[in-house]
């Protein structure tokens, strides 16, 4: 062989050995790829290729009592359209389905562009369509491309505005509401937002549809890889008595609308009318806590809520002109509780000592504490009484000298001095009462050291640090810087009534999934015990079922011919003044019958004596409430000084 | 007598030569035709009849170049290589030619190269990939004449002789084609005889040119992104990135024996791009797996070595350096494209041989399995 040749020979090994090498580098990179990491890209392309689509469950419903649907759901016909129909011919749909449905092109558009609804599945256009259009539609679906039509379930309160703020309502979830929720939600989809609705969302919202999807590289659904079928939602069980709710709501309406049209005599400057804006009343079992009642007036409709609340509804729910009726008065509403907070004073004046069941005082009409006289209302002299007839005539000069006694124990150091405090403390005020449906607020008890620290933190609105005589006179009668909720002294009341437990107030009963199984019961709960003695407790309700049915009572006119031997009732009515507005009327009390217990608590804003309006209320939902025939509303125009 | 008698023989001899013929070759090329049209179906179905055309339009173009270069290849086996030599200058002029026509208004633009001349009925020719086989017939007629005696000038004039075809490629400018004649003429002066000090001054020269290219500005914005994104591809995984990421997830998502023919989720839903085309190995990679993969770089291999042990018993130099040639074209293109798909090679339009949708690609493929078939055919004449 010629050296040219052996040349050659070597030069196309060489060659040889370095395509061999390359070879080989694409056969170590193709295992390294395909068998040895195999894994990380078989995820990377099912991740690329799977999407979740969502739908939510039907929602449960809620019931009363007595199984009434309060809330369901009706399904509605809505026209949907695909988003991955073809670009051109997306644009002639449009037109097309903006004059069946009579939206303007640009509003579907915004609904096709809506990023809260999945990609990947139909976007609804219209809700509420009529079957005339519906048939329309499919009749014409060669016409319109990617446009189906689809049944969804949608909220109902077939009751409309009833029980409004005890079942809430619900709403698209917010971004808020999405944080806090976690991955559980996605945007744009349910949730419940006040009321039971809020309280109970987890037992409502059943499980979501979860459809996985083959997606390609344009975002076109390929095939459903599998689907889950979607849970209705457990029906949520109220305590609450649908019957009893309505003639609570109907009487509470009718006082308030006919008050308007009663002259205030407490003014003597000129001729007003009583604006009454706002008033609740709460009916809650004794013995469970249950709310077997709960109306706020002014109140909203939740339907209105359903697809979205339209912007004017909402400025009107929330303008102060309107005392906004999403507010649920009767256990957000903070006020003066005025005489029926005398059981409370009436309880610390025994346990400080400073009473006994049977003393006297003698009920001049007015006072002299420290400085300056004290007066009754109305400066009725009520002459000698004790803690029976105190309550049934509602004399405040006898608890102004307990208070005055309390006062007098404080400023010395001696014990009970803050009696009246730790008593309303232990019957629940001065803290929230637990309620689940939210909107409860702590309230209000005044102390000395809630003075002092009011004072360093404002001085030039709240100049006195010190505790006062008139601080402490004030709060035996239920004024002064004391705020509690309806809610609130429903229960102090119903643990007088149940012999001692504060309950913690509940609307919910149970839940029960759509056979009617229980899946869980809501078990009453007690906030905590109060303790008083057999002869103590024995002359206090004494006065209570005076104040209805003894004829010196303050609610006497109002019971008047209520059958008393059937249905035990005790009471106390309630006139609580307020800075520059006119009395707020208040009535507790309960009720003890075959039926059961039952405390109702009416307070109505700026209407006068409680005598005169929320007595007759409470009566009429207490006739409810014990299954009696119902009277007439009997606003006493001109009752009583309470 | 002998006069009639070498007539005789000379005429028979084309067809006698025939039991010469390396079926190895032709078998393993017409396997991966097979394989390349599934694939080219398996990866084009879905985006043809999201738009309303058959799924098998891209099916059957390639059937079509593939019947014409079969056409080319049994013309090229039976024409004497020898006389092919003859004319080697003559279709390098031709070729030279038509790579300055393809820059006129002539010449089609596509996807901001301009290397195209339109034909009917929707068909395409491509100058720049006959221009691989030409200048491999060009310098092996040249160099033969100097093996083993390669001094300086004549390395010159052959660097230059490669040179005026490169050039008009990378006016287009088509950066890949380019480096595949410049991987060509590496080989074959390799071959031919070059010395290795030599030979690493030409490799230092060519990488010192790709990068002058890309920095220069002559390439589009995208085809300068597509390569310079292998050096960092997760800096912009759905920009320039994109493609080896989606190649190297359809690839990798393949596994051991492959998620099944049409069953691949990357393929079948479209995610990589220029699938049917640049990115056919992603399709095999995904449905059919290592197995399948492996196989068809088997098949690749086996070929390649036919060619090289064509080179080797080839009768004479011209034989050798042709076959030599036509090895490189297909190794550096099957490197580039396959090992592009795999994230260890810029991305570049190269095609993978046989397999990648493209007539010119199949034709030309085509023509330089012939030449090779016709110089293993005659190694004994």
């Amino acid at each position: 062989m010629n050296a040219p040749a052996a040349d050659a020979r070597v030069r196309l090994s060489i060659i040889g050995v370095i395509v061999f090498a390359l070879f080989c580098a694409l056969f170590t990179r193709l295992w390294f790829l395909q068998v040895a990491s195999a894994g990380d890209y078989r995820s990377a392309a099912i991740s690329n290729r799977v999407r979740e689509v969502q739908s939510q469950a039907p929602r449960g419903r809620i019931l009363d009592r007595n199984g009434n649907v309060l809330v369901d759901n009706v399904i509605t016909n809505a026209v949907t359209i695909d988003r991955n129909t073809d670009p051109d011919d997306l644009e002639v749909v449009v037109d097309r389905l903006s004059e069946i449905l009579e939206m303007t092109p640009d509003a579907i558009r915004g609904r096709l562009n809506d990023q809260r609804i999945s990609q990947y599945a139909p976007v609804p256009i219209q809700t509420d369509v009529s079957i005339e259009t519906i048939t329309y539609i499919e009749e014409h679906s060669d016409e319109l491309p990617g446009v189906d039509t689809a049944a969804l379930a949608v909220r109902r309160y077939p009751n409309g505005t009833l029980a409004a703020h005890v079942l809430g309502y619900v709403g698209e979830i917010s971004d808020e509401e999405l944080a806090k929720r976690g991955g559980d939600y996605l945007l744009g989809q349910t949730i419940g937002k006040s009321g039971t609705e809020y309280a109970y969302e987890d037992q409502l919202r059943g499980k979501p549809s979860v459809e996985r999807v083959e997606i390609d590289a344009h975002g076109d659904v390929v095939r459903v890889v599998d689907r889950k079928e979607a849970e209705r939602g457990h029906d949520v069980v109220l305590s609450l008595d649908l019957g009893v709710q309505q003639v609570a709501e109907e009487t509470l309406a009718d006082a308030m609308t006919r008050v308007r049209t009663l002259q205030n005599k407490d003014q003597r400057e000129k001729f007003e009318t009583f604006n009454a804006p706002v008033g609740s009343v709460v009916v809650l079992d004794a013995d469970t806590g249950g709310v077997v009642a709960m109306a706020s007036s002014p109140t909203f409709d939740p339907n209105e809520f359903v697809n979205g609340i339209p912007t004017t509804t909402w400025e009107y729910l929330n303008d102060k002109e309107n005392y906004y009726p999403l507010n649920n008065r009767a256990a957000e509403g903070l006020y003066a509780p005025g005489s029926v907070f005398k059981i409370v004073s009436g309880v610390a004046g025994m346990r400080a000592g400073v009473v006994t069941p049977y003393s006297t005082v003698v009920d001049e009409g007015k006072i002299w504490i420290a400085d300056r006289y004290f007066f009754n209302a109305g400066n009725v002299a009520h002459g000698t009484v004790d803690l029976r007839q105190a309550m049934v005539v509602s004399s405040d000069v006898y608890f102004y000298s307990i208070g005055y006694e309390l006062w007098r124990k404080h400023r010395r150091g001696e014990p009970g001095g803050d009696a009246t405090q730790e008593t309303a403390r232990e019957w629940g005020f001065g803290s929230p009462t637990g309620i689940e449906i939210g909107g409860d607020p702590k309230g209000r008890v005044p102390d000395a050291a809630w003075k002092q620290a009011v004072h360093d933190e404002r001085p030039d609105a709240f100049p006195y640090p010190d505790w006062q005589p008139g601080d402490s006179t004030g709060l035996a009668i239920g004024q002064g810087d004391l705020l509690v909720s309806p809610l609130q002294l429903a229960c102090a009341y119903a643990a007088l009534a149940n012999g001692g437990s504060v309950p913690e107030p509940r609307v919910g009963a149970r839940v029960v999934d759509d056979e009617g199984k229980v899946v869980k019961n809501v078990a009453p709960k007690t906030k905590g015990t109060i303790d008083i003695p057999p002869d103590q407790k024995a002359q206090l309700e004494r006065g209570l079922e005076g104040v209805v049915a003894d004829p010196s009572g303050t609610a006497a006119p109002a019971f008047s011919g209520f059958p008393f031997n059937e249905v035990r009732v005790a009471g106390k009515t309630g006139t609580a003044q307020r800075q520059g507005q006119q009395n707020t009327s208040l009535f507790v009390g309960w009720t003890e019958s075959a039926a059961g217990r039952y405390v109702v608590a009416v307070v109505i804003e700026e209407a006068g004596y409680g005598a005169s309006v929320a007595a007759p209320v409470a009566r009429r939902v207490m006739e409810a409430v014990n299954g009696l025939p119902l009277t007439d509303l009997r606003i006493q125009a001109s009752s009583g000084n309470d | 007598m002998a006069i009639a008698g070498t007539s005789v023989r000379s005429r028979l001899g084309d067809v006698s030569m025939l039991r010469f013929l390396d079926l190895g070759i032709i078998g393993a090329v017409y396997a991966i035709c097979g394989l390349g049209l599934l694939m080219i179906y398996s990866s084009s179905r879905a985006r043809l009849e999201g738009q309303g055309i058959s799924p098998l339009y891209f099916v059957e173009r390639q059937v079509a170049a593939m019947f014409l270069g079969t056409i080319l290849m049994v013309v090229l086996v039976l024409v004497d290589y020898r006389k092919i030599r003859d004319f080697s200058l003559a279709g390098y002029a031709l070729s030279v030619a038509s790579l300055v026509l393809v820059l006129s208004p002539l010449g089609d633009r596509s996807k901001g190269t301009q290397g195209w001349f339109a034909l009917p009925m929707g068909f395409q020719l491509q100058p720049s990939e006959f221009a691989k086989v030409f200048l491999i017939i060009g310098l092996a007629g040249f160099a033969y004449q100097f093996m083993g005696e390669f001094d300086a000038r004549r390395l010159l004039l052959v660097l230059g002789i490669a040179a005026v075809p490169i050039g008009l490629v990378l006016l287009q400018p088509d950066l890949g084609t380019a480096m595949v004649l410049g991987v060509i003429t590496l080989a074959v002066v390799a071959a031919a005889g070059a010395r290795v000090r030599d030979l690493l001054v030409i490799g230092l020269i060519g990488l010192v040119a790709v990068v002058g290219v890309v920095k220069m500005g002559v390439l589009a914005e995208y085809q300068v992104n597509r390569l310079t994104s292998f050096i960092s591809p997760d800096a912009d995984v759905s920009g320039a990135g994109y493609n080896t990421e989606q190649s190297k997830t359809a690839i990798g998502n393949g596994g051991l024996t492959g998620r099944g023919l049409f069953e691949g989720s990357q393929t079948e839903g479209a995610f990589v791009p220029e699938q049917h085309t640049d990115f056919i190995f992603t399709a095999v990679g995904e449905e059919l797996g290592f197995a399948g993969a492996a196989t068809l770089l088997l098949l690749f291999a086996f070929l390649v070595w036919r060619i090289w042990r064509s080179a080797a018993l080839a009768s004479d130099g011209f034989g050798t350096l042709v076959c030599i040639g036509v090895m490189a074209m297909f190794v550096f293109q099957i490197f580039e494209n396959v090992g592009m798909t795999m994230g260890i090679m810029p991305v570049t339009g190269i095609p993978l041989p046989f397999m990648s949708y493209g007539g010119t690609s199949i034709m030309v493929s085509f023509a330089a399995i012939g030449l090779v078939l016709n110089i293993q055919m005659r190694r004994f004449s």
